[in-house]
């Protein structure tokens, strides 16, 4: 039986749980969603002692699932104020399930100025103090853990910017080869785990042992049909392993919905030069690595491992998104100089999204200007030292936007958009509005009908059928959320029935009872109904769903276009769920 | 003669030799599935087409001066 873990830092005490009714069964998203709805009070500040840091596996993490070694992090943002979660890949999530951890529960808050580290294993979890390591980047905290403990370990832990407390720090989770660079990016929750002390999870799985399905014939058939359907799409199968994610950014360049300069024009002159096509020749000409994988059992593998020019490790990837953030968005095109800021960002323990999108409204702003690839890391480099400069780019696009008094800033509820301008792509538009998690491309990914040509085809530059489009790739996404599945599972399972039967005979053969295609789909609507009703209780409104004004004012080139969904139908996304 | 700016990425990039686009001439009235069969572009492995910034179908009618992109696959994010 899966046990939560309850870690108290205010009396430094650790304490196993059965699950509860409520919880039980709960993976990823679901379980996250759940603990923070249930006990985190709305009103609190984020980072007082009153939030909750909430790690969960998916129900499938660690059960020999393909692709399902996600984990989630959920707590109230500092970023946002909403409820959040944010998933990460890496191996620290199928560690956890080893160990027989439903979730980790890190709840109170110690006498300042005192770092703790969390060891967990199948047998013990013990909090001890980690004084030594305060002021560490994540590869340093994380080479420390190794030194001490061996490398068949994982690790979740925060850099600077977590000990900063700052909105835009991440929680790092190690891959395969024990690197950081994997993160639960999105709202801050680096942060949450700094305000309350904790520098680092060390998690041992020795001694564990796999979850094991209640019908092994039975998940044993959905893994194999499931497996089929992921190797037989031509994205998961090949796109994805051999040119990773940034493959998109040609086409998302092509279809003028590459956000350049700070969200001012839809396409980027220099894409080339930072595309996934030029990102794969130069790692093989380097010795890196394609078709990566960033956890045990990824068969998509779209991770990469990037050398700089004398052929040493830099860094993963970088993925889409930051190649964006730090390129297109702040009119950088020097690949190299993106994967430094990549780095950057991991060892600092910063969102690269939302870091990639503060910087571009600091160049607006006049603070260094577009193009600046060595100032951009000189920025980042104030972030490391601390310096007040460095601590308004790690506060996120809107904080700074209004520090200086800036009219575009790309952000909802207080978070930056990623990589899709909503006025070229309209159905992200919607996604970004309505989502619980602020401006988020993972939250209901419609690029997919609008770009990609999976899932259907919806026109990108017309209202018409976003809504519908975004609110059922949102409740799929949140269902997806809490299995963990990788969401990039969804490209096999929008073109390709057999895959989501396949994850529900899985989850069926998993828990021993039948989960239909509704039943799983229900845990979509559920958890966002919890979301929903927080960020109610939080405060949240209709007005909140919507875009910043300029996307309405302000025409996009090349397709001159602004965001024409109408609010009345924004309102709609999620009637009848909450 | 249409004059065509073609662009091919990823997996398509081999059957224009290597290189991000070239300029093509194509019979007038030519189509896009036309253009693939010109330039040897398997059309099953063409998952997304663009003219001019706007997605396109095999059938689309290509004119003098336009643009063209095309891709294999693609996804991420």
């Amino acid at each position: 039986m899966a046990t939560i873990l309850r870690v108290n830092m205010s009396d430094l005490t650790v304490r196993r749980e059965e699950a509860d009714e409520a919880y039980r069964g709960l993976g990823g998203r679901g379980m996250t969603s759940a603990v923070v709805a249930a006990e985190v009070p709305p009103h609190c500040h984020p980072l007082s002692a009153a939030n909750k840091l909430v790690l969960a596996p998916g129900s499938l993490t660690g059960t020999g699932a393909p692709c399902s070694g996600r984990l989630s992090a959920g707590a109230k943002s500092p970023l946002t104020w909403t409820i959040k979660e944010a998933n990460s890949g890496g191996m620290a999530a199928i560690d956890l399930a080893i160990c027989g951890i439903q979730a980790i529960v890190v709840e109170g808050r110690p006498a300042t100025g005192k770092w703790y580290r969390l060891r967990v294993s199948a047998s013990e979890a013990v909090l001890e103090p980690a004084d030594a390591l305060a002021g560490l980047g994540n590869y340093d905290t994380v080479a420390r853990q190794i030194e001490q403990f061996g490398d068949k370990v994982s690790c979740l832990s925060i850099g600077p910017a977590g000990e900063m407390r700052a909105c835009s720090a991440s929680i790092a989770v190690t891959d395969v080869e024990l690197r950081p660079t994997r993160h639960c990016g999105r709202g801050g929750l680096g942060a949450v785990m700094g305000a309350k002390g904790l520098k680092v999870i060390v998690v041992d799985p020795a001694g564990g042992q796999r979850p094991r399905p209640v019908d092994m014939a039975g998940f044993r058939q959905g893994v194999q049909r499931f497996n089929e359907a992921l190797l037989g799409h031509p994205l998961t199968g090949e796109g994805l392993p051999k040119y990773g994610t940034n493959s998109l950014a040609n086409v998302i360049n092509a279809v003028g919905g590459f956000p350049t300069r700070n969200f001012s024009e839809g396409q980027f002159e220099d894409v080339e030069a930072i595309s996934g096509e030029r990102q794969h020749d130069v790692i093989l000409e380097r010795g890196g690595q394609i078709a990566h994988a960033c956890h045990r059992g990824c068969t998509i593998r779209c991770s990469r491992i990037y050398m700089d020019e004398h052929g040493e490790y830099l860094t993963k990837g970088p993925e889409y998104e930051t190649v964006w953030a730090h390129g297109a968005n702040c009119g950088i095109h020097d690949l190299d100089a993106i994967a430094r800021m990549d780095r950057m960002d991991d060892d600092l323990g910063l969102d690269t999204i939302e870091t990639g999108a503060t910087i571009a409204v600091a160049m607006e702003a006049g603070i260094i200007p577009f193009g600046d690839a060595a100032g951009a890391l000189r920025l980042l480099d104030e972030v490391r030292r601390g310096t007040p400069l460095g601590r308004l780019i790690a506060s996120g696009a809107e904080v700074l936007g209004r520090a200086y008094g800036m009219e575009r800033i790309p952000t909802v509820k207080g978070q930056s958009m990623p990589a899709y301008d909503p006025r070229a792509i309209q159905g992200m538009g919607v996604t970004y509005a309505t989502s619980t998690m602020g401006a988020d491309h993972t939250a209901g990914y419609a690029v997919t009908a609008n770009v990609l040509s999976v899932g259907g085809k919806v026109d990108p530059l017309r209202p018409e059928g976003q809504v519908e489009l975004s609110r059922n790739l949102q409740i799929a996404t949140t269902a997806i959320d809490t299995t963990g599945l990788c969401l990039f599972v969804a490209f096999a399972v929008l073109d390709n029935p057999a895959a989501l039967e396949g994850i529900c005979e899985m989850l069926s053969g998993y828990h021993g009872r039948r989960i239909a295609a509704e039943d799983f789909l229900a845990l979509g609507t559920q958890t966002l109904a919890l979301e929903r009703g927080f960020n109610k209780a939080v405060g949240y409104t209709a007005a909140h769903d919507r875009l910043p004004d300029f996307f309405r004012t302000e025409k996009l080139s090349p397709h001159n276009v602004t965001f024409a969904v109408p609010d009345e139908e924004l309102d709609q996304v999620f009637a009848g769920i909450g | 003669m249409s004059k065509l700016r073609v662009y091919a990425y990823a997996e398509l990039r081999q059957y224009i030799g290597g290189r991000a686009s070239l300029d093509v001439e194509l019979a007038d009235g030519g189509t896009v599935a036309d253009l693939l069969a010109q330039l040897g572009i398997p059309a099953e492995r063409t998952k997304i087409v663009f003219v001019n910034s706007r997605a396109a179908e095999l059938d689309r009618v290509l004119a003098d001066g336009e643009r063209v992109d095309l891709f294999s696959a693609i996804g991420g994010g």
